[in-house]
């Protein structure tokens, strides 16, 4: 340490020489004094010598230093410098490692405080180091000797002083133990160590304490391990909390096993009545406040309580007031007044005149203020409007009023003329109301659809029938115009004489011409219709009624026992009217009705149909009854038939052409061929039958006709029985093999094991019979399953419907372990309406019941017994809970 | 002869039930008569309480979860009670007892005339034997609301009419001027639909027409499915059409593939509709499937009528061959065959089986209550009437016949339920209990697919689907799985270099591709040998020489 220091110090000195250098360096011209000095360089010792002289150099050194830190002005130590700084020139190769390594880090530190505050500089260097400091002291003793003349042991005293407390060269440790225990004493006692602090401030507190815990002195054994301690107080702690929570349980067991658990049942959450809420009312608004106070004064109050008088009292009211009161009330009574007996006379006037110009003139009124003012207009549209849909919604004047109604019960042409005008002026009105404004089409357009309607009934029949109908109703459209006499207005501007004279003559000429087109419509009409002829004829024989009468023609051709019921004789009978009425009407009607004519053929068809099935049992059942009255009618209607038709072929024979005769043989013919083809077709067959059975009973004729084709299809049904059975197995077998589909037959790729004959002998190879024999095992497997296994006569299905899945369950929820027990629970439907009023709030009841706005406190303990069970299930009466828990019951 | 009906119309005298409970609640004369009457009404209770309990619920004993066990146990108790509330209820609520008719000594019921009991029977009863006679408009078919007020009767030459049946009085009768074969009411009386000559029609009770259903066609025989509001249909072809009342929508239509019939019913426990067949069949339908049901063998000839008793578990058919057999639908076994011919059948609600044929109807009983019907009462209309078809009256013990002359009404003691319940059907409906009701049955409407046979099984677990094809993605998974499994097989450790880093990881590929190779193979089996290939494999290389060649 002290040689470094040295060095550093040398360092210094070495730095202020270059300094020195450097401003030499620097300094061109230089300054007087500093040349001087540099001349006034002292003797200087050659380095040899001063190496051989280190120490005293190093006085040297010091001195110098000091000298320089002194004060500039102490010339000597200044040529010192200079000679030092030479010195170092002189050996300059041997330092240059060193200044290069230690330049940099003392340079800044010391050198530049240095230059300016050299004063603070020898207190660094008294800082420095102690045995400078002990040179220096003697020296500096020594100089205060020579100054003073004192001995030197004055000076001494302090430092001496000194000496004692330095005098321990290490510092005190268990290593370097004091002089005392070198000594041999022993220990250090408690009271070795109180002692120094005697007297001080604690000392008596401190020593009691001692003295406390020296009377109780016992040995303290070792702390356990951590993990030990902790384990310990869990354990104790565990053993704390259980028996905290253990009182808990019989609370938490009651309320889990609880189905339902009430909160705050008896809680009061707010009004449930309007008095309630009114009288908690304070007045707010200053509004409210006047009110309330008046309200709330105490003198009426007081006078309410008491009786009306004090009332009286307290409503003052000025003379003035009460007089201008009653003047106003007698003024208004009295305009009252007039106005009453005004509208009474008014009334009272019976003159139809006066009312009629009284309407007049209001009507006048309006009509001006309407013309006038456009506000008015609107407004007599919007009540012309108002009224129309009132009419219409109503309907007040379309005989719906009761007197309208009896009228008409009583009928209208008992009625009076009067009445009947009366009838029509409301139904006017009717019609004035409820037309639509400045709309004429509305009943053209309808006509146009019921048009379009009869098209559309007519387009079911051929193209010509539809023009035939068109044009007929266009004739009956022209002549209802030219049969209908307009009524010529009685009165207004139509009424007058030149306007009833011009309309007369515009209807003339629309009359003539209306007769014009009638004509036209005729002819072509009738030009259809002998186009039509034949084939309507055909038509008719298909479905017509004149078909009816046609086809009794072929009556006496089959023939059939006396088959007969009740109701065959009733459709025969009314067949026959219809024939009847046929022949009395003439044959363009049949042309015409078409819809009419369908009507009773396909009647007396299903009746055929549904007598088929009777057929079976009516063979025995008329054989016990013939003799019943219904038999005798069906003989005579029969008859009367026979008659008509006969009648009505005549007429066919005169009026048709013979075309229609050669379709009528037709289509007797045409049944019988097509029989075979189509159930249709064959029901057809099976009406003619019928007819046929029924003529027969008239009319006995051949019976092969007959039989060929119905006997078949009888005994087809009768004996359809036979193989039903074989049928019904193969239907199973089809339906069983497309739910179970058979196993593949094993098969070779082509080409695969052809080889040679051996191979083919060996057929497919073993593992694919094994594969197709499993196969065949599991399809038996799953057939033995099936519900009808065991059931030769029945087909159930097996298909899965996909619609349907949803309503099934997909998996077992979640609680539950066994399907059976699953469905166990869900057996009894929980509705109101499967279950008594009674039980259904308890099966229906939720697992928390809780009144909205109740507010669910932290449970509380409460002892309870452990052993007891929630007994009402109805009503738990678990009051309070923990927390949320979910329950198996939600998966109902 | 004792004779007993059942009226709806007259109000139930004081019953013994309540003459007990009045002896219970007041003078006891001993413990033990006490204890005695209470007995015997527990009992009684018992009986009651098990039929509401619906079944026993399944044994809560083994569970092992205790939670579970504490809450359906729980739930147990509550269906008990709930149970007992409904005995309790059913036995003071519903007082009256069904009417009957014995014989004295051997007097045997069947030879009791209606005249005989029209003069035991009181005044209201009487009332309800009547006949009407309609000679013009052919053979009546009849049809009742299930409420038993109002009757709908279709003759077949187009005369239609609803009758109130308590007042007797017509409320409207319209002429079609065409063939009606059938006529149902819809959900109320203020709709019918009658099958008429092309299509079937819909009628309000006023007569207005409101609806053409042409896409029905020209209908046999009609039914309404009361709960599912479904008015089912089948035609001449034989084609099954179900069509949704409430929404206009055809919801099936099914072609039976069986020929024409007018043999067909409702299930009305079940909504599964039956149609009986010329060949014999009858067959089951659904609308949401195409394939029947169940189609079942029931007579060698055409099955002629058909009936289903209330509970759904018993049917009637008859066939051409003169059986008259009543099958047992839970097993599908003949439960019993009578002899006779028939051409309509019905079940009353008490159970009793009407037949019709020609002029004579009869009516069948089990009177044992073990299912077997023996000869209950008969009756013949006048001589020469065909007999279209007998319905019983709901709530009364009246049966309808429609026969060729009109209607007549007999009464059949003890056919009826004798209490009604108003929230099924109320015979004392006013007309603001019936808008309710019509709005409530509309809430209550159910979906199509929920006819099947065993309603019951709805909301039960789905039954286990039997695997038909895997799909690609099962497939997949699986190969995957397989992939996986052989990936992660222990390798022994040999010695001799066998057991290097580069052989097991060849020995694993391969374990790999072999775990792969049956999915594949799989997939490739797929494609099935194509038939053209008429050569064998070896030869086919010659094919283009002889397309050469040729």
């Amino acid at each position: 340490m002290a040689g470094t220091k040295r060095k550093s110090r040398e360092g210094n000195g070495q730095n202020k020489g270059r300094d020195f250098k450097k401003k030499n360096q620097g300094s061109s011209g230089g300054s007087g004094g500093k040349d001087g000095r540099r001349k006034r360089v002292g003797p200087r010792l050659p380095n040899a010598m001063l190496k051989e002289l280190q120490l005293p150099k190093r006085y040297a050194d010091s001195d110098e230093e000091i000298g320089s830190d002194d004060a500039l002005n102490d010339l000597y130590e200044y040529e010192e410098g200079v000679a030092e700084e030479e010195s170092r020139k002189n050996r300059r190769f041997d330092t240059v490692e060193n200044y290069q390594y230690e330049l940099p880090e003392e340079f800044e530190d010391e050198n530049v405080p240095s230059d300016e505050e050299d004063g603070e500089d020898d207190e660094g260097g008294q800082r420095g180091d102690e045995e400078e400091e002990e040179e220096d002291d003697g020296r500096h003793s020594r100089l205060l000797q020579e100054i003073t003349g004192l001995p030197t042991d004055a000076f001494d005293g302090k430092k001496k002083k000194n000496d004692v407390i330095i005098s321990e060269a290490y510092s005190e440790s268990e290593y370097n133990p004091s002089r005392d225990i070198l000594d041999g004493d022993g220990r250090i006692s408690i009271q070795d160590l109180l002692d120094p602090l005697h007297g001080k401030s604690d000392h008596s507190k401190l020593r009691k304490s001692m003295s406390r815990m020296e009377k109780k002195s016992m040995p303290i054994h070792a702390p356990l391990p951590k993990p030990d301690q902790e384990r310990l107080e869990r354990d104790a702690a565990y053993g704390f909390i259980q028996k905290d929570v253990t009182k808990w349980e019989p609370h938490v067991k009651r309320n889990r096993e609880a189905p339902t658990i009430y909160f705050g049942k008896d809680k009061d959450v707010g009004y449930s009545t309007v008095g309630e809420i009114a009288a908690e009312f304070e007045p707010r608004s200053d509004f409210e406040k006047k009110i309330a106070s008046l309200f709330n004064d105490h003198e009426v109050v007081e006078a309410h309580r008491k009786d009306g008088a004090r009332l009286l009292e307290l409503n003052k009211i000025s003379v003035e007031d009460l007089k201008e009161r009653q003047d106003q009330l007698a003024k208004m009574r009295s305009l009252l007044f007039r106005h009453e007996m005004k509208a009474k006379r008014v009334k009272k006037i019976k003159s139809k005149v006066y009312h009629r110009l009284l309407k007049k003139d209001r009507l006048k009124q309006a009509g001006t203020t309407i013309e006038t003012d456009p506000e008015a207009a609107k407004e007599q549209a919007m009540k012309q409007e108002f009224k129309r849909a009132e009419e219409r919604l109503t309907l007040k004047h379309k005989n719906s009023s009761k007197w309208a109604k009896r009228i008409l019960k009583r009928g209208l042409d008992v009625q009076d003329d009067g009445t009947r005008a009366a009838i029509a002026e409301q139904l006017n009105q009717h019609a004035l109301l409820s037309r639509k404004a400045n709309n004429m089409n509305e009943s053209s357009s309808s006509e146009e659809s019921s048009d379009e309607d009869d098209l559309d009934e007519a387009s079911d029949g051929s193209d010509q029938d539809a023009a035939v109908k068109l044009l007929k109703k266009a004739k009956d459209k022209t002549a209802e115009v030219l049969e209908g006499d307009e009524e010529l207005p009685a009165s207004g501007v139509l009424s007058l004489p030149f306007m009833v004279r011009g309309l007369k003559r515009r209807k003339e000429a629309a009359d003539e011409e209306a007769k014009l087109a009638l004509e036209e419509f005729e002819s072509s009409l009738k030009e259809l219709e002998d186009k039509n002829e034949p084939k309507t004829q055909g038509t008719n024989i298909l479905t017509g009624r004149r078909v009816f009468g046609a086809q009794k023609k072929q009556a006496p051709e089959p023939k059939k026992k006396a088959t007969s019921d009740n109701y065959y004789g009733d459709s025969d009978s009314e067949g026959e009217t219809d024939a009847r009425e046929n022949g009395i009407n003439a044959h363009e009607e049949n042309n015409i009705s078409q819809r009419e004519v369908h009507f009773d053929p396909n009647l007396l068809r299903e009746e055929s149909e549904i007598n088929h099935d009777s057929l079976f049992k009516s063979f025995d059942d008329i054989a016990r009854d013939p003799g019943s009255k219904t038999s005798y009618e069906v003989s005579i209607f029969a008859a009367d038939s026979w008659k008509k038709m006969n009648d009505s072929s005549a007429k066919g024979k005169q009026t048709k052409s013979a075309n229609a005769k050669s379709a009528i043989s037709l289509q007797i013919t045409e049944p019988v061929e097509s029989k075979p083809d189509g159930e249709e077709i064959d029901e057809d067959s099976d009406t003619d039958s019928g007819g046929e059975m029924v003529d027969g009973i008239l009319t006995s004729g051949t019976k092969s006709t007959y039989e060929i084709p119905s006997q078949e299809e009888l005994i087809r049904r009768a004996f359809a029985g036979d193989d039903v059975e074989d049928d019904f197995e193969r239907e199973k077998q089809d339906a069983l093999n497309e739910e179970v589909p058979e196993p593949e037959k094993p098969v070779l790729l082509p080409g695969w094991g052809q080889w040679t004959n051996i191979q083919k002998k060996r057929g497919p190879p073993s593992w694919m019979l094994e594969e197709h024999d499993n196969a065949k095992k599991k399809r038996e497997e799953a057939l033995k399953k099936r519900k009808d296994a065991n059931l030769n006569h029945v087909i159930i299905s097996e298909k899965r419907d996909k619609k349907a899945e949803k309503l099934y369950t997909p998996t077992l929820p979640y609680p539950f372990t066994s399907q059976e027990i699953f469905e166990g629970s869900i057996r009894m439907p929980i509705g109101p309406e499967f279950n008594p009023g009674t039980a259904v709030p308890a099966l229906i009841r939720p697992e928390v019941v809780k009144r909205s706005g109740s507010i669910i406190k932290p449970i509380k303990f409460k002892e309870v017994n452990p052993h007891e069970k929630a007994q009402d299930h109805k009503r738990g009466g678990v009051q309070k809970r923990k927390g949320g828990k979910s329950k198996g019951k939600a998966t109902k | 002869m004792v004779v007993k009906v059942d009226n709806t119309e007259s109000i139930p005298a004081t019953d013994e039930d309540l003459i007990i409970c009045f002896l219970i609640l007041t003078q006891l004369p001993s413990d033990s008569f006490r204890y005695l009457i209470w007995q015997v009404i527990s009992e009684e209770m018992d009986m009651k309480k098990k039929k509401y309990l619906r079944g026993e619920g399944a044994n809560l004993k083994d569970l092992k979860d205790k939670k579970l066990q504490g809450q359906l146990v729980v739930q147990e108790e509550l269906f008990g009670k709930s149970a007992a509330a409904a005995a309790k209820a059913e036995k003071w609520l519903m007082p009256s007892e069904g009417g009957y008719l014995e014989g004295d000594g051997i007097e045997k019921t069947w030879r009791i005339k209606q005249d005989a009991i029209a003069s035991e029977v009181d005044i209201l009863s009487s009332r309800k034997q009547f006949d009407i006679v309609l000679p013009d408009f052919g053979p009546y078919t009849l049809e009742f609301t299930p409420s038993g007020r109002y009757m709908a009767a279709a003759g077949h030459k187009g005369h239609i009419a609803i009758v109130d049946m308590k007042n007797m009085s017509a409320i409207k009768e319209l002429q079609v001027r065409e063939t009606v074969r059938d006529v149902v009411f819809l959900h109320n009386e203020l709709f019918f639909a009658a099958a008429q000559k092309k299509y079937p029609y819909i009628y309000n009770r006023e007569g207005t027409e409101l609806h053409c259903m042409k896409e029905h066609g020209a209908v046999l025989k009609l039914q309404f499915l009361r709960n599912h509001f479904l008015l089912a249909s089948i035609n001449k072809f034989g084609q099954l059409h179900y069509q949704d009342v409430t929404t206009g929508q055809m919801v099936a239509n099914v072609r039976t593939g069986l020929g024409r019939t007018d043999v067909m019913q409702v299930n009305p426990f079940n909504g599964v509709v039956a149609v009986g067949h010329s060949g014999g069949t009858v067959s089951m339908w659904k609308p949401t499937s195409a394939a029947p049901l169940v189609k079942m063998l029931c007579h060698p000839g055409p099955v002629t009528a058909l009936a289903f008793h209330p509970n759904g578990h018993l049917m009637a058919t008859a066939g051409m061959e003169r059986k008259i057999k009543i099958w047992d639908l839970r097993k599908f076994e003949v439960l019993q065959t009578l002899t006779g011919h028939c051409k309509s059948l019905d079940f009353s609600q008490k159970g009793l089986l009407a037949t019709a044929t020609g002029s004579f109807v009869q009516v069948y009983g089990d009177l044992s209550g073990s299912q077997n019907y023996s000869r209950y009462m008969t009756h013949s209309v006048a001589k020469g009437y065909q007999v279209k078809k007998v319905t019983f009256r709901p709530y009364e013990d009246v049966l309808g016949i429609g026969h060729s002359m009109g209607w007549s009404s007999i009464l059949i003691p003890g056919s009826g339920e004798p209490n009604f319940d108003s929230w099924v059907a109320n015979p004392f409906e006013t007309s603001k209990q019936r808008r309710e009701k019509e709005i409530r049955s509309l809430l209550d409407k159910l979906p199509p697919e929920t006819i099947m046979l065993d309603p019951t099984k709805i909301g039960s677990v789905r039954p286990e689907r039997k695997k038909e094809k895997p799909s690609k993605e099962d497939r997949e998974a699986e190969m995957e799985a397989a992939i996986e499994e052989a990936k992660n097989i222990h390798m022994k450790k040999k010695t001799k270099g066998r057991s290097k880093p580069s052989k097991i990881a060849k020995k694993k590929q391969e374990a790999v591709e072999k775990a792969k190779k049956p999915f594949l193979e799989q997939h490739t089996n797929k494609r099935k040998p194509t038939e053209e290939t008429q050569l064998p494999k070896s030869l086919e290389r010659f094919v283009r020489k002889k397309a050469a060649a040729a």
